[in-house]
């Protein structure tokens, strides 16, 4: 699998735009700036929503009115940051992918998909009868927190791409390495 | 000056104040901004100059 | 009842001034103001955040982790508070509802914002002191919270009914502008030096 993932981003490093990218000074720190930045907007109105839910936040709003109405800014802002998460990687394929942190990251992204997904099938189950209280049901908060947990770990664990202390290339454990994705022999990092 | 008029005097005053203050923010935001465009500028020369 | 000195605009006297403060500051003792300042960042680069800051990596990454987590409430208060004034978001709520309610949320992210945000100075002070655009980002900050404080939450106690509508329309395109320009310069921080 590691291998196959390699083949692939070895392909993608390959393109010109993926070298302009990296190395074009303004484009991307623009695409990385855009990417930081978005989050004030997407997990922004996320955070707004599971404080909702956990009674932190906006007591008075009907919490399923709230859900609804801060859900297109938010998707607004996820847009952008999968538009700019994808080019990020294009830019550095081999590294990123390669990348201990960028793995965690992705794992978490797939757990904080789930627990959304969750979240709104509750929602939809249990009716508008709890939505004027000040909390959620009891479900439902679980997955408020759960929600500000993996996200807060998402920006965690993103920030910490930049660091290369499990880099390939650097030689690593044989669990790291496997973890990470490196490939015996390779040749681009 | 009687305690309506201060009310609405105090009033004109937070509205002047915001007004000032926000008319500084949104010139120093929007020149700032302008020059900020140059990646912009840079991507649409490296179209223009690969032929994308 | 106690008056002020300056008269009934005392409020919007005290913003000419601190704009006309601002603009002369710059052009004129900046320079030797700062210079003045560099045993302070000395300092901060000695200190234990800073040497926690300079030694550990990680430390460094998870607090600047924890700033971009604060500055996402703060985005996500104002998106929610001036997009409602300025009738984008929750539309249907009463916006005097929807501001008061971001008023504690917003002061929080600001504390998690700004502890962090000095943890991480100390740890990049002897850097930070020569970039420009940290400077700028001091100015928008402190521009950010005196506006904040000083001028739309005492504007927004008001019945909203009771101030014109483009004056407030303004203050709200005001405040957004201001938040995400604090958080624009504070990631082209990152790229400078």
């Amino acid at each position: 699998m590691n291998e196959i993932i390699y083949n692939i981003v070895v392909w993608m490093d390959g393109f010109e735009w993926s070298t302009s990218l990296h190395e074009s000074y303004y484009m991307y720190n623009w695409i990385e700036s855009t990417h930081v930045l978005t989050l004030m907007v997407s997990l922004g109105m996320l955070f707004m929503i599971d404080l909702r839910m956990l009674g932190a936040a906006f007591p008075n709003v009907p919490a399923t009115t709230l859900a609804h109405r801060l859900n297109l800014p938010m998707w607004i802002g996820f847009s952008a940051m999968i538009i700019t998460g994808v080019l990020l990687v294009y830019a550095i394929p081999v590294r990123t992918s390669q990348s201990l942190w960028f793995r965690f990251k992705m794992v978490l992204l797939v757990c904080a998909a789930v627990n959304a997904y969750l979240l709104h099938k509750r929602m939809s189950e249990s009716g508008a009868s709890w939505e004027n209280d000040a909390k959620a049901p009891k479900k439902i908060r679980i997955s408020a927190a759960l929600s500000l947990g993996f996200w807060t770990l998402i920006v965690i664990s993103g920030r910490f791409i930049a660091y290369d202390w499990f880099d390939c290339e650097y030689g690593q454990s044989a669990v790291i390495s496997f973890v990470a994705g490196c490939v015996d022999g390779q040749t681009q990092w | 000056m009687n305690d309506e008029n201060k009310a609405e005097a105090k009033l004109d005053d937070i509205q002047l104040a915001a007004v000032v203050s926000s008319s500084v923010f949104v010139v120093w935001f929007a020149v700032y901004w302008f020059f900020q465009i140059q990646a912009v500028r840079e991507l649409f020369e490296f179209v223009r100059v690969n032929n994308f | 009842m106690p008056t002020s000195i300056l008269g009934p605009y005392t409020r919007t006297i005290t913003a000419v001034v601190l704009v006309v403060f601002t603009v002369v500051f710059f052009y004129t003792v900046r320079v030797s103001v700062r210079a003045s300042i560099e045993p302070l960042f000395d300092w901060m680069t000695a200190s234990w955040f800073g040497i926690i800051g300079t030694t550990w990596g990680a430390a460094f990454a998870i607090v600047e982790a924890l700033h971009l987590i604060g500055l996402a409430l703060i985005g996500g208060t104002v998106i929610a508070s001036d997009g409602r004034l300025l009738g984008l978001v929750l539309a249907d709520q009463e916006p005097g509802v929807v501001v008061q309610k971001t008023y504690r949320i917003f002061n929080w992210a600001l504390i998690l914002t700004l502890s962090t945000g000095v943890f991480m100075a100390c740890g990049v002070a002897g850097k930070i002191y020569f970039l420009k655009v940290f400077w700028y980002k001091m100015l928008a900050l402190s521009a950010g919270m005196l506006f904040e404080y000083g001028i739309r939450r005492p504007l927004l106690e008001k019945d909203l009914e009771d101030i014109t509508p483009w004056v407030i329309k303004l203050t709200a395109t005001a405040s957004i502008m201001v938040w995400f320009t604090v958080g624009a310069l504070g990631r082209w921080i990152g790229y400078s030096g």
